[in-house]
């Protein structure tokens, strides 16, 4: 087991690292450079070239591309992620306290849909064929199939708008507690987790039937032990080994992926921080928040794995 | 019903205003604002409080410039209480300082502030480079020296980066928020929210009567806004788009105020070799098939636009001449004329027209002016282009030597005064396609008569004479842009929208 946590370790390294460098050439050969896209047409049209070549070179827009990119993996190094091209301001400053909102939102996502979605799943497998499990299917297809912020706008109209119980947008500064956050945020939490529980309730609803019909359940069967108590201890943890993999990488997909629902309720989250930073072309602000979303898939997809491996020891070979 | 001058200068829209009750102003209250314009700089925690990168065009909320442009776009007295220049060539003008005036921390407002914030605005602020020196004087007064003569120069003073802060090096200055403005920062979260409280030793006595201002940032995401409003989040959302106002002018609940005549679009046309803008006639053609009309009608909605000029001036100037008006039939066979005279009598394919979407309404815009274009033999291909990297896209390289060629492109331009509205179509800029030749040249011996002409009649004589030096040539197409609107809860009151976003004052408006 030890053998296989170093392996897995080194090898989530190198993929960080590789990761790294994708991300550093990606947004490097966007075209214009940050000061270009910040300045208006008139301040550009007005700028003599030799001031705005001069405030390249200030800014190190300048320097060759391989020197940046060195430059750019030291700073790793030393959880140095530098500084924003235009106004200077510390990355990790513009970073953290999104990543921590979007995080949050993303572990209150799991902890409610997680159970709920367990619980539809194993309701459905054991009324296998039958109206709720048809039931289950049906409403688990429309909830993942209906796009968050459809569903965002319509929890909006509904609970903000005609019925004023929560809510529309959320007012809370980025850095507030994260009680004063999450509870400024009810109806953005509930549009996350519909989704969640219709792509979770389905994943795990087809594993649980997997194993139920698999030959060792037969046996159980036979031996008269009843059908909730092979559901419960013998069904859950084998269906749960492929629902772990997939709730990793639907974990770290939240992270970064809620970008419409941040969007649609102004959540102070890492996603909007994101598109405000293509926007500007803020260079240093995309790659440290396209490293923490690598980070994110890297290490859940760490613990799913090393989980597994606890789980089930033959793949641990 | 297409919108007057008159009517764009006059005050907010009438049905909205005469259904409001305003009650008498009183003190105290809180108002919650959404802000729903583009925020063109990044703020950070170092500089989110300072007038260059605050809640974007809200900054004469903590702060204060020398001089103020109303409604009506006329110089009004800000922190200075009189102008004037000095020298009869206007190259150097002398602003007296309104006397008894301090900033939040309490310290006295004095000309070396005055100095020292003009010493960053002559540098950074993209209409103060003509400002060569700024110099305090003895008795209050501020000096400030030009490169040439300009007869509206204090429009400058009204810029809306060009804020009064308390002295600092250039590095420092502006970023503790302190200025002399009627409410002072509580808080910040950049780029989202801005808290301000009141400032008691607020120069105007009796102001403001709010004790403080939530302002959220909301760019791009007016239905999250207008959903705060209606769920009584908000109290106000400003800068919406005007197809909105209808639906929201029947909500009993609220009222709609406009601004008068806010943004609109240039349409750059490249004149480089091979360029089908090179012949005037094209030019003219195409100026003449636009139905700009049509445009207002069917982008805006009845009374929420005007029709431009091909000038940068927007149609609530008061020098704004407007375009001859001409039957839509007898315009398009004049068109059709002029390019059977430049050797099209089949019509012409003028390519594609580049566009980006700065507001909401740009995409309609285009596809309205392409259709009209249509009717008089012009076709043209359209192509959205992201927002980012569009002005790099546009603008090409700008020497023609080179080959890089700007585009048939469109972009967004707000109101201003003429000095500086005028001023874009020079051949340099490439908003005017870089447009060459004897006219040209006229236009800028025209603008330089101008700016050094101190009376105010002689003045709007030559502007229009430029302005129809504009509408023979056409170096650019500006068919019409719409007015700025916001919406507010019925609670609050005392407010006045403003064609220049940035000249929004919240000093008189109170909680009902």
């Amino acid at each position: 087991m030890i053998y296989l946590i170093l392996r897995r370790g080194a090898l989530s390294l190198a993929t960080l690292f590789l990761l790294a460098s994708f991300i550093f050439f990606a947004t490097e050969v966007l075209p214009g450079d940050a000061l270009d896209v910040s300045l208006s047409a008139d301040e550009l049209a007005m700028m003599p070239p030799e001031v705005l070549a001069r405030r390249k070179a200030e800014l190190g827009l300048d320097r060759p591309i391989l020197e940046r990119y060195l430059s750019f993996l030291g700073g790793l190094l030393t959880f140095d992620l530098g500084r924003t091209i235009i106004t200077r301001a510390a990355v990790a400053d513009i970073v953290t306290m999104p990543l921590r909102n979007s995080l949050a939102l993303a572990g209150v996502t799991l902890l409610l849909a997680l159970p709920v979605a367990l619980a539809i799943a194993m309701a459905a497998a054991h009324a296998k064929g039958r109206v709720l499990d048809n039931a289950v299917s049906g409403a688990a297809i429309i909830g993942y199939s209906i796009p968050e912020f459809v569903t965002g706008l319509l929890l909006i109209a509904v609970f903000a708008v005609w019925w004023p119980l929560f809510p529309a947008t959320v007012t809370a500064s980025t850095d507030d507690p994260l009680g004063v956050l999450l509870a400024a945020a009810p109806l953005a939490i509930a549009t996350t987790i519909i989704g969640s529980i219709a792509y979770l309730g389905r994943i795990l609803r087809v594993g649980l039937i997997e194993v139920m019909a698999s030959d060792f359940v037969e046996r159980l069967h036979l031996s008269g032990i009843p059908r909730w108590r092979i559901l419960w201890l013998h069904a859950l943890p084998a269906a749960m080994i492929p629902g772990l993999s997939a709730a990793a990488l639907y974990a770290a997909a939240l992270v970064s992926g809620v970008v419409v629902v941040e969007l649609v309720f102004a959540y102070p989250g890492i996603g909007a921080e994101l598109v405000r930073a293509v926007t500007r072309r803020e260079v240093h602000v995309v790659q440290a928040i396209a490293l923490a979303a690598a980070i994110c898939v890297v290490l859940f997809n760490l613990v799913a794995d090393l989980s597994i491996a606890a789980l089930d020891p033959r793949t641990r070979r | 019903m297409i919108i007057t001058r008159r009517a764009l200068g006059g005050l907010a829209l009438a049905p909205a205003a005469a259904a409001a009750q305003p009650s008498a102003p009183r003190h105290g209250g809180t108002i919650t604002v959404a802000q729903c314009s583009a925020n063109r700089f990044v703020a950070s925690p170092q500089t989110a409080r300072h007038p260059y990168f605050t809640v974007d065009l809200t900054t004469r909320i903590p702060y204060n410039a020398l001089v103020w442009v109303d409604r009506q776009m006329r110089l009004q007295p800000e922190l200075a209480t009189a102008w004037a220049p000095a020298t009869a060539d206007q190259s150097v003008w002398d602003v007296m300082l309104r006397p008894g005036v301090r900033f939040h921390d309490g310290s006295p407002l004095r000309p070396e502030d005055v100095v020292a914030s003009f010493e960053l605005h002559r540098r950074r602020n993209f209409a103060s480079g003509q400002i060569q020196k700024i110099e305090a004087m003895a008795d209050g007064r501020v000096r400030f020296t030009l490169d040439a003569g300009n007869s509206e120069f204090p429009y400058v003073l009204a810029e809306y980066q060009n804020m009064i802060m308390p002295a600092a090096p250039l590095e420092t200055i502006g970023n503790t928020g302190i200025g002399t403005g009627p409410f002072r920062f509580a808080s910040t979260d950049p780029n989202r929210v801005a808290v301000y409280e009141r400032n008691p030793a607020y120069w105007r006595e009796g102001y403001p009567y709010l004790d403080r201002i939530e302002l959220h940032n909301r760019e791009g995401q007016q239905e999250t806004a207008l959903a705060g409003l209606r769920a009584g989040q908000f109290d106000m959302v400003m800068t919406i788009d005007p197809r909105s106002v209808r639906g929201l002018q029947r909500d009993a609940d609220l009222v709609v105020d406009s601004g008068g005549g806010g943004h609109h679009y240039v349409i750059q046309l490249p004149k480089h070799p091979g360029s089908p803008f090179e012949d005037k006639r094209v030019r003219q053609a195409l100026a003449l098939s636009v139905d700009r009309e049509a445009i207002v009608r069917l982008v805006y909605g009845e009374g929420n636009g005007w029709i431009g000029n091909d000038s940068h001036l927007v149609a609530a100037d008061p020098n704004f001449l407007p375009l001859p008006r001409l039957p839509r039939a007898e315009a398009v066979a004049r068109a059709r004329t002029l390019l059977a005279a430049a050797g099209h009598p089949n019509g012409l394919n003028l390519g594609t027209l580049y566009w980006s979407p700065q507001s909401p309404e740009v995409g309609r815009y285009f596809q309205v002016l392409q259709e009209t274009a249509r009717e008089a033999g012009l076709t043209l291909a359209l192509e959205q282009r992201p927002a980012d990297g569009y002005v790099q896209f546009r603008t090409g390289d700008n020497d023609l030597s080179k080959g890089s060629f700007h585009r048939f492109a469109m972009t967004a331009v707000g109101p201003r005064n003429p000095g500086i509205s005028l001023f874009r179509m020079r051949g340099e800029f490439v908003e005017s396609g870089h447009w060459r030749g004897p006219e040209q040249d006229t236009y800028m011996a025209l603008y330089a008569e101008a700016m050094r002409e101190g009376d105010a009649a002689r003045r709007r004589d030559i502007f229009h004479r430029m302005q129809r030096l504009l509408h023979e040539e056409v170096p650019a197409l500006l068919p019409g842009g719409t007015m700025t609107f916001s919406v507010r809860r019925r609670h609050v009151q005392g407010f006045e929208f403003h064609p220049q976003i940035w000249s929004v004052r919240f000093d008189e408006v109170w909680r009902g």
